[in-house]
């Protein structure tokens, strides 16, 4: 700690250059903790999927309905235990920036096949006797302030789901989870009676997915096989994939997506090294002559290596607290951007986890190390001869 | 350490013919050729010589800063010749002052905290450290300068300060390499009365370099170098 003075003030005297370099090192971090939040929320989104819910939708799109008569073929295959249709309304409320999954459900079914989806006895009864009646996530009735009882009218801009008037809906029940049992689960969306849109369109809609129940998540390859070949030879072919694999698919291309984020956050963090390098480079360089006047007086070599390297970690920590910082407000910012705060609220915990922040720490410590290693190293090597004749 | 040192009797200073060859590119060039010079305890030597002579490279040999490339080197009781990098360090902290032409104080460092600087290396707490370097600072005749930054102060009072910083630890032999060379004709009086007095009311073993007839003249010795050699 005496030598910490020393630090301080050499890092106190080029202020600006200090400045610059945390201010560089810190939208490095930034940009990298920002980056890994998206992909973990994304992950994390992934992830909650059940593993013994298959998603069966049409082969060829999912603008494309399934025939109602596919549920119960489907509920017959040896193996599916139970079903649910889950079809996408795409209902918009008031303005499309209120952007908020709602779903037509079977309410029986499917409160048994998610579990998930936690609503006290008195509320789920009142839904499963109301056929307007709707179920919200505990943060989707925290961002409109809606409680139980409330209208909340809703109109498609899915064509069949038009009906020249906004569908109205009850909130019969406001769902929430056991994050410790179910980590993961959207408490953003809205359910419905599917029965509610059914009859409401003329009983002219089919089914948008069907959620199927399996017996054994080992056969999940097996039975999406034999309930895909089932269908083979009909005029509406399926696509049935794990729910964790059909995520995957709605999130377009997850995994090139998080590729794509890390590589562009390595090309920042990489190029930030050149610059900070660059920077401690330079500030060693004009140092040269009192590296010398320090071994002069007795500091060992190594000293002087781990004064130079302390400067480097310093100026790479105050980058990676500055960068959180930075991060952490623009998370905040971003779920209340328009449109793009629609999208990312709808993954579940979007924050900057402790993890997060302790990879952007990490990493700006790595930077600092990394960047001042080479000058700590020529500090270590310093002749004092030759650097005293260079005055 | 302890096997290295050698008890003292032949002054503070021994150096015995000590050969310094340095490599430039494939050229090799001795700057020191089988030098040997004898400095008593509490001596005040000026070594003069040309430009090239060798006078700085055999300051640097008895300061521990450099290293000959054969012969030995004593100083202040113990050989210096053995030594590895880190040990020679070590005794520079406890055994020597060094006193530079361009005073090569830390810019960042006020006067105290550059006189403090080679405390910093012993186990001596802040407040002693401190008290210390005030000491140091008082005897130049800078106690009300400590808090001044070096770009603060003249020339002379740069010099003071690294005089202080030079003497803080209580070294037994101090070396200057024209310690006058930047200075006024009074500020170089004032530097040399210093060091006058350094030696005489402090026994310390003083070796400079110097151009200057006038700062040699303050020394009781002088020896001239020229292409490596002794010649008086």
């Amino acid at each position: 700690m005496k030598f910490a003075p020393l630090v301080l003030k050499h890092l106190r005297k080029n202020w600006i250059r200090t400045l610059s370099t945390v201010l560089a090192m810190s939208v490095c971090i930034f940009l990298i903790c920002v980056l890994q939040t998206v992909i973990a929320a994304v992950n994390f989104g992934l992830n909650a999927g059940s593993t013994r819910r298959l998603v069966v939708r049409d082969y060829v799109s999912l603008a494309n309905n399934l025939p109602m008569s596919y549920k119960q073929k489907i509920a017959g295959i040896p193996g599916v235990t139970d079903t649910t249709i889950v079809s996408w309304f795409g209902g918009v409320y008031r303005d499309p920036k209120n952007f908020f999954a709602n779903l037509a459900v079977e309410p029986e079914a499917f409160l048994r096949i998610y579990p998930e989806v936690m609503l006290p006895p008195d509320q789920k009864a009142t839904w499963l006797s109301d056929v307007r009646g709707a179920i919200i996530g505990r943060k989707l009735a925290q961002r409109f302030g809606w409680k139980i009882g409330d209208h909340v009218q809703l109109e498609s801009f899915i064509p069949p789901y038009r009906v020249g008037k906004p569908f109205d809906f009850v909130v019969d029940g406001i769902y929430d989870t056991d994050e410790a049992r179910y980590p993961g689960t959207d408490l953003s969306s809205m359910y419905f009676n599917f029965k509610y849109l059914y009859e409401a369109t003329g009983q002219r809609v089919g089914i948008g997915t069907l959620t199927a129940q399996i017996d054994d998540p080992s056969r999940a390859g097996a039975m999406s096989k034999t309930i895909d070949e089932t269908f083979d030879n009909s005029d509406n072919p399926t696509k049935t994939e794990t729910e964790q694999a059909f995520r995957a698919s709605f999130v377009a291309l997850a995994g090139n997506l998080a590729l794509l984020l890390n590589v562009i956050g390595m090309a920042v963090a990489f190029t930030i090294l050149l610059v900070t390098a660059n920077t401690m480079s330079i500030a060693v360089r004009e140092r040269q002559q009192e590296i010398a006047v320090l071994k002069t007086l007795g500091f060992p070599s190594m000293l002087v290596m781990t004064l130079i390297l302390s400067e480097a970690l310093l100026l790479g920590l105050m980058g990676g607290l500055l960068g959180i910082l930075f991060a952490r407000g623009m998370i905040a910012v971003l779920v209340n951007v328009p449109f793009l705060g629609d999208i990312l609220r709808s993954f579940p915990s979007l924050g900057l986890s402790p993890q997060i922040a302790s990879l952007g720490i990490g990493m700006a410590l790595l930077l600092g190390l990394l960047a001042g290693f080479i000058p700590a190293i020529l500090a270590y090597r310093a002749r004092i001869t030759e650097a005293l004749r260079q005055v | 350490m302890a096997t290295t040192e050698v008890a003292a009797k032949t002054g503070a200073v021994s150096v015995q013919n000590v050969v310094k060859v340095y490599q430039r590119d494939s050229q090799q060039i001795t700057v020191l050729d089988g030098l040997s010079l004898e400095v008593p305890q509490g001596e005040f030597l000026a070594l003069m010589g040309p430009s090239g002579s060798g006078k700085t490279t055999l300051l640097n040999l008895i300061a521990g800063i450099d290293s000959a490339t054969s012969g030995k080197v004593v100083v202040a009781g113990t050989d210096l010749t053995p030594l590895s990098e880190g040990e020679l360090a070590k005794w520079r902290s406890r055994n020597v002052g060094f006193i530079f032409q361009f005073y090569n104080l830390i810019p960042v460092l006020n006067a105290v905290e550059n006189v403090e600087l080679p405390l910093l290396l012993s186990h001596l707490s802040s407040k002693e450290r401190r008290e210390r370097a005030l000491t140091a600072l008082r005897i130049v005749g800078l106690a009300d300068r400590s808090k001044h930054y070096p770009r603060q102060l003249s020339g002379g009072q740069e010099q003071r300060v690294a005089i202080a910083r030079a003497i803080v630890t209580d070294p037994s032999v101090l070396v200057a390499d024209e310690p006058t060379g930047d200075l006024d004709s009074k500020s170089a009086e004032e530097i040399l009365d210093l060091m006058q007095t350094f030696n005489k009311e402090f026994g310390k073993t003083i070796v400079m370099v110097t151009h200057d007839p006038r700062a040699a003249s303050r020394a009781h010795t002088q020896r001239h170098l020229e292409k490596g050699v002794l010649t008086t």
